[in-house]
């Protein structure tokens, strides 16, 4: 391979590269903010006794995860203003469609989360004479949460990932302004590699602690 | 040596040596299945007084761990009745199908278990003063003073901070046992808490038990360690089949049981240790 590395030409783009970067982490911050908070509430929801509340929650989740995650971000910036009339600015679209994503993967991780606590625990808070809402938030919750965090960490980084994808509705992320920028300067090369060192280079701390935090509940559990 | 009591003051029963009676607990016509076939209180009927160290002892799967669970209110019952501390308790008939009546009379029973309870990410002063907090309303500084004495009676004061998972085997089931000794209860269940064992951490269990025994606790322990069933039993009920088959003092059952099948079964039992 004889090609000739040239990386000049970005130093007149660094400023539209922090604007796409910018944009990059507000959709993925927004969206882990929306999908933890909204990922619990409907976990409850697929927990609930009543069939009739944990049927459409449940198929809320199936629809996100059965759907691809492109296909959710076109659907919701084309076919949600067609079908209410209404028109929101491209940002709050892409946080909502990945944020609704994220919702449905954090809703199975929080619930897998629930469902490990031993049962002999919930035995034990009957013991204890708890009522059932301090059983909930002073043992289930603490341990479900825990457990789910390794998994919602996950999921927050690959909502990162997936956030790329809006890019395809020209929002003007990290990696629209990328595309752009290669296809001006017929520098495909340098620039993709230099997008994906920065959205490498912000997952992987988060991927090891991560790591970290899967081998020190490991050796928690083999004590 | 005089140790220091567990014990919170235990109602003083007129003691009867060799009745079988007592109205501290009864159990009357207790009835109790899983689904359609599988009967475990068929028309049970027991008694307990207030200073009756009962040990159940049966074949598995004869329903010792479903008693429990009914008076610890865990599972309910679909007839007959229970009484505790000369009220009613349990009734089969009643409207909330067969779980405890009284919330108060419930939280006057305590519970250990087979597996590990605690909770693992509580600490140890954590897990004792949760309940005292959240149900009898102490304050953190009162349930903080109680868990100290607690703990330093059964040797475990240097764990206060430590974590269920830093403890060994044994220790967790002391705490276990200690945290619900906090709440006051006047009577413990305990379902084969050794079990889960290793050998070498069986007896410092059963040697807090067997103090609790000293200071009148009034007990039903389900195990399968014969040599200590007879040590701490004042009671053996011998359960097969969802009935009583023969109770009576320890001396009498594992030496002179009346009933045949008592005697197949501890043969069995005894052949194996
Ligand atoms: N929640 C339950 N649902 C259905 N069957 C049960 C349940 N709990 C216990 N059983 C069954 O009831 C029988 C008695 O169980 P158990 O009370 O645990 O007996 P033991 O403690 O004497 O071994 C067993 O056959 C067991 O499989
Ligand atoms: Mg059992």
């Amino acid at each position: 391979m004889n090609y000739q590395f040239d990386f000049h030409f970005l130093t007149g783009n660094f400023g539209a590269l922090w604007e796409g970067l910018k944009v990059t982490l507000q959709l993925a911050l927004v969206s882990n903010v929306v999908g933890l908070i909204l990922g619990f509430g409907l976990c409850l929801l697929t927990l609930n006794r009543w069939f009739f509340i944990r049927w459409p929650a449940q198929l809320f989740i199936e629809f996100f995860r059965c759907t691809p995650a492109l296909l959710q971000i076109v659907w919701f910036f084309y076919c949600l203003p067609m079908l209410f009339n209404v028109f929101i600015d491209p940002i709050t679209m892409g946080v909502l469609a990945l944020g609704l994503n994220l919702t449905a993967f954090n809703a199975e991780a929080y619930r897998a989360g629930v469902q490990a606590v031993p049962r002999e625990h919930l035995d034990a808070c009957v013991a204890l004479g708890l009522r059932p809402w301090q059983r909930t938030l002073y043992v289930i919750l603490p341990q479900a949460l825990r457990t789910a965090l390794p998994v919602l960490m996950t999921n927050g980084i690959s909502i990162l990932q997936q956030s790329a994808l809006v890019a395809i509705v020209a929002v003007a992320d990290l990696m629209y302004v990328g595309k752009s920028i290669a296809t001006e300067a017929y520098r495909p090369l340098e620039t993709y590699s230099l997008i994906a060192l920065i959205y490498f280079a912000l997952s992987l701390p988060i991927a090891q602690l991560v790591q970290w935090l899967e081998r020190r509940q490991d050796t928690a559990l083999a004590r | 040596m005089t140790a220091p009591l567990l014990v919170a003051a235990q109602p003083q029963a007129s003691f009867v040596p060799d009745s079988a009676g007592g109205d501290f607990i009864q159990l009357r016509d207790v009835y109790k299945s899983y689904g359609e076939g599988l009967v475990v209180m068929d028309h049970l009927n027991l008694d307990m007084r207030a200073d009756d160290r009962l040990v159940i002892i049966g074949p598995s799967g004869s329903g010792k761990s479903s008693l429990l669970r009914v008076m610890m209110g865990l599972e309910s019952i679909q007839g007959g009745t229970i009484s505790f501390q000369g009220k009613s308790y349990i009734d089969g008939n009643a409207r909330n199908h067969g779980k405890p009546l009284d919330v108060r009379l419930q939280t006057q029973v305590g519970m250990v278990f087979q597996h590990y309870t605690l909770f693992p990410h509580l600490s140890v002063l954590s897990n004792l003063i949760l309940a005292p907090m959240k149900v009898h309303g102490l304050s953190k500084v009162q349930a903080t003073e109680k868990a100290r004495l607690f703990l330093a009676r059964l040797g475990l004061e240097s764990k206060l901070n430590a974590y269920p998972s830093q403890l060994s085997g044994g220790q967790k089931q002391r705490v276990a046992i200690a945290r619900a000794l906090m709440l006051e209860p006047k009577l413990m269940l305990f379902d084969e808490v050794t079990s889960a064992l290793d050998p070498e951490m069986v007896t410092e269990v059963q040697n807090v038990m067997m103090q609790l025994a000293e200071e009148k606790m009034a007990m039903i322990i389900v195990t399968h360690d014969m040599h200590f069933a007879r040590n701490i039993a004042s009671r053996v009920v011998f359960c097969a089949n969802g009935k009583v088959v023969e109770q009576g003092p320890p001396a009498q059952i594992f030496t002179q049981p009346k009933e045949p099948r008592t005697r197949e079964f501890l043969e069995k039992v005894l052949h194996l240790d």
